[in-house]
This record gives structure tokens, sequence and C-alpha cells, in this order.
């Protein structure tokens, strides 16, 4: 999750009101931020904040919700705007390749080292939460003063326009090079992969301010004598680039600039002004949310629960309804039910009794009831029960046991981040192998068994494998041999009530010696193997005694 | 006083008077006895009682020929070996390249053996007629000293090095240097007679008809009677009993088991490989989410692709995420696609088998509170290390019914981590992409004094629960946790590997 970190000194402007690192520190969970640090000797505070809200990306955006929270401020934060007169042109040609801008204009801004450094970190946030890595967003900010408008958006030949691009060698370059050797270019090439053409911003001399959502222009880059700010927001999401934009210039309002609006002028849809601050009006039922809650407001108590939480709310027209006005910084509310958080932390979690509903009977799942009756058995042997992952390297599952390895039979993980985990196992008892030689100079004898899963790949199932409960034991210790293994297979077996049931049938098998291996039947199906291991394999896992083992599939007791 | 023994101990007593030495090496003493070394050591305890005799311990160097060294005791040394192959081909002179190939040594082994052979002065190396040759300047060649002292370990495998004689330790030195020996410090108990132990005649002693163990003869006849049972040292720990015990995960996870089921939740199970459908679409996670990328997600290559439920589920799906669907949503606002629901993955959370039970609610016909849980394994492509696991267990309790909510959510809460053994508990605002409202939940641990977030909760959003059917007022309430964090607390571990890599030593220790 996201953090920021928070000065008190700052804050404490911010919200109007002095603030106690102690008493803040208890506070900010009840807005739904996270304590990650305090540091009473700096006096900043470490916050973590959910995805879902992009507006806490600054201590501005936080304040605003202590404001809400203190009762110091509440309802939706206002914000004064005039038209700059500017005009932004769109040329339908972008429909092709980067279809969604919006802009803005900040006048009068003059930040300190603090403010500047929130600035970067906004866009970081944006650009990557709700931009997807400039995917869905990207902005640009530049210099208005060194720029003509109207401006206009449109999209080129990527060989058809050369500029110099921040942050590169002081050379033009044309788009086309911009992608195969600027460093922003190599990065984000991946977003205009196939694209005939690239989107580009020029103004009315046709300098260009910037490639999205690659890289600006150098011509409109941003000094500390930059006084008046212009924004651009490409996408491909409409919603996204103005909450993104309206979170950028509501905090630079915050900051004690000024914004204005640009005029967009589509070629092929409705011209609009933005940023469009306009709240968004919901309608929702008083009921709905108790009910929701578990609390019984009244609409007036339920309208200054809304109210703490930065949005405004007063009864509807319609019985039993409320209407609410959600600020355009908001962009987490898509369904009334997220309303019913708002309120609850309006009240207040803290407040909120606890109720307790009687009712249902519990049973254990099947397989876990009969896996507890196997422990108890093998505990009843004297085996100590150990626990490993499904989790498996195809080395040490095969190769080491001496078993081949058809790869087409094997669950194949496409990405490991670490190459000792491959694929899943099929069988338990390389894991038990890998437990003895671990335990390689402890007390002997030592005799293990696991319960537990396996997994296998079968076309008819829903997902292409199904998951099975095996058991696995092994014994290891000087005198280990296959009477041992063989008496706990019959322990096993009367205890199960199949004493009479199974039988040993001596086989071959690679992973155990000759003349003292046998497949374990049930009804002329083979349930499970035992043996004495091949003395290749206890070499391998650099053992000195043997070993003896069995294994089987539960299903069938099921 | 009068002194009473054990017959045994007497007898051992009289062989003790016997032997010249008054220093006993008390291992081949045993041997020489033909009686167990504890058997022997016990007696010497009980002499020792009465000031008859005792012990001291020494340590010792012994020095053995390594595998390769005992080969030569067979083959004879390299540099001899070597010198044999040009005797027997008549060769007094050769070059060094062919001498190498007649050898058919390693290289290393050849150069060793060269290097002897010079030193034993045998040959002589010259590169004067241009090539670098190898000359016989002997004829004969008797047995050299090392040769002589090896002989040695033929009778006897292990020296006791510090009983050696000058020279022969230079020997076993110069053997060491070649890497032939092998060297192991050992702890020897020496017994001895103490001056009183001389000065006692055997006669002097009674016998004592002591025993330790009741034979089955004994009891029956009832001949016990005319015996002393050997006391036992009732305070010593027993040697270590290797028994069978539950893992303590195990026990931990059966414990919880008991709260869910004494809480009126029954267990559920489901696959371990799911599809991207149950693991994230049907839990209204977008499919452009960066927490669906590869570097957290295992996906498979095989199986290759999922089937998805019926048609029906699956629009349902695709309607939540395109625009809401009926559930009055505005939805993402993007192109579904079915393909990558179908992906294939080891499931990143037990909530997909929790959304496959909120499928089968109206096939099943439900009656109402339907409440279960899981405590079953997950996975995340992440690295392993001392805090992190790639495979873990999750613990999900669920509720379905009609109207409950918030402040039902936080009453079962609090019931269930009282269960757990944490009376202080804070619920509070949280996020979750699937729930709404969310709540993360931190109880407060005595044993460290502090408050430890301990998972998160909430109501299941309607974009999750409408595309089964699952409307307003029913709701589906939700909680969840780690195993593993709670497990190394309760434990003590450090390393969250120790949980599943089973130390036996721990797990032999620990108790529940």
């Amino acid at each position: 999750m996201p953090t920021l970190e928070l000065k008190i000194e700052r804050l404490e402007r911010l919200v109007g009101k002095e603030l106690n690192i102690k008493d803040l520190e208890y506070d900010l969970q009840w807005i739904s931020l996270d304590l990650e640090d305090v540091n009473e000797e700096e006096q900043t505070i470490k916050v973590e904040y959910n995805p879902n809200r992009p507006d806490f990306s600054s201590p501005e955006g936080i304040a605003r919700a202590l404001k809400g929270y203190y009762e110091l401020e509440t309802g939706v934060p206002e914000y004064e705007m005039n038209s700059s007169g500017i005009t932004l042109n769109v040329s339908s040609e972008v429909k092709k390749v980067r279809p969604y801008i919006v802009a803005g204009v900040v006048r009068e801004v003059f930040l300190d080292e603090d403010e500047v450094a929130t600035l970067m970190n906004i866009q970081e946030h944006l650009h990557w939460a709700v931009g997807r890595d400039r995917k869905k967003v990207a902005i640009g900010v530049h210099d208005l003063d060194k720029i003509e408008q109207p401006f206009l958006y449109t999209a080129v030949k990527p060989d058809s326009v050369s500029f110099i691009p921040l942050h590169g060698d002081g050379y033009p370059m044309n788009l086309e090079e911009i992608l195969l050797l600027h460093d922003k270019g190599i990065e984000y090439a991946h977003i205009l992969e196939g694209k005939e053409v690239y989107p580009i911003i020029f103004d009315k001399k046709d300098q260009v301010l910037s490639f999205p959502p690659v890289i600006n222009g150098v011509i409109t880059t941003v000094t500390e004598k930059t006084e008046n700010l212009f924004l651009d927001l490409t996408g491909t999401d409409f919603d996204a680039i103005n909450l993104a934009l309206n979170i950028l210039s509501t905090t630079l309002a915050d900051m004690g600039a000024k914004i204005e609006t640009v005029n967009v002028n589509y070629e092929e849809r409705d011209d609009i002004i933005t940023p469009n601050l306009e709240p968004r009006k919901w309608e929702l039922s008083i009921d709905y949310i108790n009910d929701y809650i578990g609390l019984n407001l009244t609409p007036d108590e339920m309208i200054k629960c809304f109210e703490k939480v930065r949005m405004n709310a007063k009864k509807s027209k319609k019985k039993g309804m409320l209407d609410i006005w959600v600020p355009a910084f908001r962009g987490d509310i898509m369904h009334p039910v997220d309303f019913t958080e708002e309120c609850a932390i309006g009240y207040n979690y803290l407040n909120l009794p606890k109720t307790i509903r009687e009712g249902g009977i519990g049973e254990y799942h099947p397989v876990q009831e009969f896996s507890n009756t196997i422990r108890k058995i093998m505990i009843g042997a004297g085996y100590l029960e150990v626990l490993n992952f499904i989790l498996t390297n195809k080395t040490r599952h095969y190769d080491f046991m001496n078993q081949e390895k058809v790869e087409s039979e094997l669950v194949q993980i496409k990405n490991p981040v670490s190459k000792e985990y491959n694929t899943t196992r099929t069988t338990i008892l390389h894991k038990l192998m890998e437990t003895i030689a671990y335990n390689r100079s402890e007390e002997k004898p030592i005799r293990i068994f696991e319960v537990g899963d396996i997994i296998q790949l079968d076309a008819s199932e829903e997902t292409g494998a199904k998951r099975r409960i095996h058991l696995a034991a092994a014994t290891y210790h000087e005198n280990a041999d296959f009477t041992e293994i063989r008496s706990t297979i019959d322990f096993i077996m009367t205890a199960l009530g199949y004493k009479k049931d199974f039988e040993i049938v001596p086989n071959d098998n690679p992973t155990y010696l000759n003349g003292r291996y046998g497949d374990i039947m049930i009804n002329d199906t083979k349930i499970g193997e035992i043996g004495e291991i091949h003395p290749e394999i206890l070499n391998r896992f650099k053992l000195e005694f043997p070993v003896s083992a069995l294994e089987i599939n539960l299903e069938t007791f099921l | 006083m009068t002194i009473k023994l054990e017959k045994q101990t007497i007898e051992i007593f009289k062989a003790l008077k016997k032997k010249k030495s008054n220093e006993i090496n008390a291992a081949e003493f045993a041997d020489e006895l033909g009686i167990d070394y504890i058997v022997l050591m016990s007696a010497i305890n009980e002499l020792k009682k009465y000031d008859l005799a005792d012990f001291k311990e020494k340590e010792i160097f012994q020095v053995s020929l390594n595998e390769e060294g005992r080969s030569y005791l067979k083959e004879r040394l390299p540099e001899r070996q070597l010198l044999e192959v040009l005797l027997e081909k008549n060769q007094k002179e050769i070059s060094l390249e062919d001498f190498q190939k007649l050898s058919d040594f390693s290289e290393k082994l050849f150069y060793i053996g060269l290097s002897y052979m010079k030193r034993n002065r045998w040959i002589a190396q010259s590169k004067a007629t241009g090539e670098n040759k190898i000359f016989l300047i002997e004829e004969n060649f008797p047995e050299t000293e090392l040769e002589k002292f090896m002989e040695i370990f033929e009778k006897k495998n292990i020296l006791n090095y510090s009983n050696l004689s000058k020279d022969q330790k230079k020997f076993v030195d110069l053997l060491n240097k070649r890497q032939l020996i092998k060297k192991e410090k050992k702890t020897q108990r020496i017994i001895f007679l103490t001056n009183e132990g001389k000065n006692t005649k055997v006669s002097q002693i009674e016998e004592l008809h002591r025993i330790s163990k009741l034979s089955s003869d004994m009891i029956t006849s009832g001949s016990w009677r005319e015996y002393e049972l050997k006391p036992f040292d009732v305070t010593k720990q027993g040697p270590l009993l290797k028994g069978g015990k539950i893992h303590p995960v195990i026990s931990m996870i059966n414990e919880i088991q008991e709260i869910f089921l004494s809480m009126g939740f029954t267990e559920i199970r489901g696959p371990i490989i799911e599809s991207a459908f149950f693991n994230f679409d049907a839990l209204f996670q977008p499919q452009d989410h960066p927490a669906r990328e590869l570097h957290d997600t295992f996906y498979l290559d095989k199986p290759k692709e999922a089937k998805l439920p019926n048609k029906k589920n699956v629009q349902a799906v695709k309607a939540t995420h395109e625009n809401g669907g009926n559930s009055g949503s505005m939805g993402w606002g993007y192109d579904w696609d079915e393909d990558i629901a179908k992906q294939t993955l080891l499931r990143t959370h037990t909530t997909a088998t929790t959304i496959r039970r909120l499928a089968e609610f109206h096939k099943n016909n439900d009656k109402m509170p339907v409440k279960v849980f899981s405590i079953d394994r997950v996975f995340r492509n992440e690295k392993v290390d001392k805090s992190h696991l790639a495979e873990f267990t999750q613990i999900e309790g669920i509720v379905i019914d009609e109207n409950v909510n918030l402040c039902d959510l936080i009453g079962l809460i609090t019931e269930f981590y009282k269960k757990m053994g944490f009376e202080k508990i804070i619920t509070r605002p949280g996020f979750f992409p699937y729930t709404e409202p969310s709540m993360e939940v931190s109880v407060y641990f005595d044993k460290l004094g502090e408050w430890l977030e301990m998972g998160g909760s909430g109501i299941f959003r309607p974009e999750v629960t409408y595309p089964w059917g699952i409307k307003n007022p029913t709701r589906v309430l939700a909680w969840g946790l780690g195993l593993e964090r709670l497990a190394m607390l309760k434990f003590e571990r450090e390393d969250i590997r120790d949980l599943y890599i089973n130390p036996i030593k721990w797990l032999r220790e620990e108790s529940y």
C-alpha cells in the first residue's frame, strides 16, 4: 500500500488546529489511515493509505478529511474557479491511439520545497494507482508562460515531428527516436506498441508541449521561477483522467494557488470545460444505510455523518431518502453501498455496537475429519507429524527419487520467482526424504508422517486438476527395514477396519529396493506403495542409514 | 565398615587387581571382560562409593589411514606404483609425456608420485636432450622408511598419537601432509584402583544380592524376596522418547476448527488450482488491476485453461465489470475478456472457494443463515525468506443471512477473537476491493504488550454477490486472517520457514 510522510507542523497549518502527535496516532485510524511509523523527535508521522483513496496522496488531501473528523469544516470543500480563456482543440485523429484529454490552468503558484515534493508524489501516485503506470492516465505539467494558446491535441506519424524532449541530450528527436533512445521512451514504448500514429500536444506556434504518455518538451520545463501552470491529462479512460485532474488541481488550490478552467473542444464530441469540480449527486434510502450498518440514525444524524466525511447531504423530496453530493476528487464511490462505509466512518467505527446473531450448526469437512483420524492412528504407531509445502521442485520430486518425469503430466508454473518451486507435488514421499535429510544429525530413530494434499492433472475437472489427500510415512535408523514398515501398514489397515481387505503385491519400483517393495492393493486397485528406499536415493539425500516408507492415496477410504 | 558389593562388581574388582598397570583404558577393559561399557562404569561408580577405585578422563588423538591411505596399503604408494611401471617395461629413461601415458594415472596423482620418486632419489629429471626426460638413477629400490612405517596399520587400524615415538610421529605427520590420515579427538576414561583399593582384599568384601531388573522368574517363583532392588536415580532425566506427536501448526488449526464449529460454522474445501474467474473476476477485481500481475500470482502453463461456470453467471460477472449489471453499480467501464478469466493459477486466497460456495447458494436452496469457514493453503509468487512464504494458510469465515449488518460482523469477529484468547479487539475502517464496508481488525497481544493487525473483514460488495443471485437484504459477512503469523507468536519462532521445514528437535520439544 502507498505511504506518505506527514510533517505535524504542516498538517497543523492545513487543518488550522494544534495537533498532538499522540492524539493523531489514535485519530488517523478512524478516517481509514494506517500508521506506519511515528517519529516524535522530527515530529513526523508516516501513514499508509488505501489505493482506492488517491486523494490521500497529499497532506492537503488528508487535512481535508481531518478537518471533517474534528468538525472544524464539514461538507464538500468548495473551490473558486474562473475561466482562463484558454482553448485546447482535440483532433479526431487521437481516437486511433489515446482518445481522451482534459486540461486545467493553475495561477500564482508559489510552492515551497515540501509542496514541490508533494506535487511530484501525487503525480507518481496518480500515474500508478489511477493511471496504471501511465497507460490509463498520463499527466503533463507545463510552464504556461512559455507557450501560446490555443493548444492542439492530435496524433501524427512517428517520424513526422521532432522536438527537444525533457531529460534528453538537448537535441531534437523525432517520436520514433524518442521511443528507441530516450530513457522514458524506452520505459513507456510498450503503451504505444503497434500504433500507426502517436499522440502529441502543440501550441499555436507548433511548439511541442508534450508527447504523451512519454515525455514533455523541454520548452515548458517548470522551474522555481514558474508562476503559472498548464496541466494536461491524457488517457484511455475519461473518468480516470478527470479524477486525476481534480485531485491535482484541488491539492494545488489547497496550497494557495488559483485554479482556472480550460475549454476543451473535441472534433467529434461535445465541448467540455475542465476541471469540472461539480459534486456528483446520489439519492439514497435512509433505511438502506441504517440497515446495512445496523444503526437507527435519524435523517439529521445521518446528514451530520456524511458532512463529517466531506460530503453534502440533505433530505430529499422523496420520503425516507437523502440527497448526497460527493466531491469531485473522490473516485471510489461507484455503488450506493459505498455510502454505508462513509456513514459508518462519519459515525465513527469506535461507536458501533456489537451485536450477536445465533444460529447454524458446525460440521467438519469429511476430508478434514478423516485426516484427523489418520493422524491419531499414526501417532499411536509412534510417528511424528511433519508438514511440507505442496509447491515443490521437479528435480528432487522425480530425478532424485529415480522416477521418470513426464513434463506433459506435470503442473507447470509459468513464472516462479524462486527456482526452488516449479511444480506442485503429485506424491509426498520426496518431501519426507528432504525432511529426513534436513534432520540427518538428530537422534534416531526418526519416524515421520505427513497427511496432506497432492495435485493431479485431470482434464475432466473444471480447473484441469484435482487435489487429493495422501498419507506418507517413513522411518530412518540403523535397523529400518521392510518388516518395520510392513508392521506399520498392518497397524493402519487394522485401525481403519481393512485388515482383511488389503494385500501387498510384490512388484518393481525404481524408488525402492528390488525384492523389498510391494503395491498396496484394495479390491485389485492399487492405492499405495510400500518398501525399502533404494540406496542410490539414500546417497543422493546424503543419508547414512536405510529408510523404509509407504505412501497411500486416502481417497479410497472417504 | 563392611563393604557390600554385587557379584559382578566383585568380579570386576578382582580383574582390576590382577592388572599390572594401574591406568586401565575403560573401553578396552570392558571388551576384555566381555561386558557392556555401561555395566563396567556403573560397577566402577559402586567401587568409588567405597573409595576402592576411580576414573579420570583423558583426551587423546587417534590417527588412522583414511580411505585413500588404506587403498595404498594394498596397492602401495603412488611413487612405488610408478616405479613398478618403469621397471616392468624396463624403461631406464622415458619422456615425461610418455611416462604419464604409460602410467594411466590421473594428472594430480601422477605428479604427486613423481615428486616422491625424486625425493626418494630414485629418479632424476632433465631437459638436456631438449626433451623433458626422466632417468632412473638407482639399481635397487629397497623399501623406504615411510613404507615400513605404514605396515603398522596392517595390524592395527587406529593408533594413539601420543603413544607414538618421535620418529613414528614424524611419519604420521608426513602422511597427514599427504592427506592420507584421519585424525580424531576422543575422550577416554582411564580407570584405576585407589590406595584403599590396592590394600583391600577380595575376601573382605561381602557379596550383595542386589539386582537391577525383576525377571519373570523371580516374580512368579517369589524368589524376588531374596534380592535387594537396586535404586534408580529418579532425579535424572530419562533418554529421549522418540514418540509420535501432532505438528504444532496442525494442532493450532484443530483448535481454530473447534472454535468455528462451536460458533455454528461448517467447513468447506475448494480447488487449489483455480481459474482467474473465481480467484479475481468474481471478486470484482478489474482485469488490469496490479494485484493480478505476474509477480504476485503463480499462473500456470499447464493446465492451460479452466472451464467457466454456466453462461448466465459468466454473463452476470461480465456485466458487473463493464457497467455494474443488475447490482446497482457503475462498474469499471471496460471490455471484460473471457480469455483472461480462463487463466489457471494457484489460488491466492481461499475467498475463491468462498465464491464457489456463494454459487451453490441458490442451487442448494440453502436455509439461512449459511455459516461456513475454511482453513486452507494459498499461494503467492514471492521470494521466500525469514518473514515471507510462497505458500501459507489462510483462515476465513463467512455468513450469508438476511439483514446481517456491520454491527453483526463486529460482534462475530469479537466473539471469534475472544475464543482465540484475545480479550481486546479493535475494528476500524479498512479497504478491500471486494468488501464494503471494510474493516481492519487489530488485537491486543498480552505477551508483547502490543496491538497487532490480525486481518481484514467486511460485507461482500453487491457486485460480488449479485451475479450469484444473492441480493440485498441478503448479505454476506466475511473475515479472514493468516495463520502463520499467529503460529510464530504462539510458538515463539523467529523464522517463518521453520513452520514448514520440520526441525525435528523443535517438533519433539514444542508444547501445544
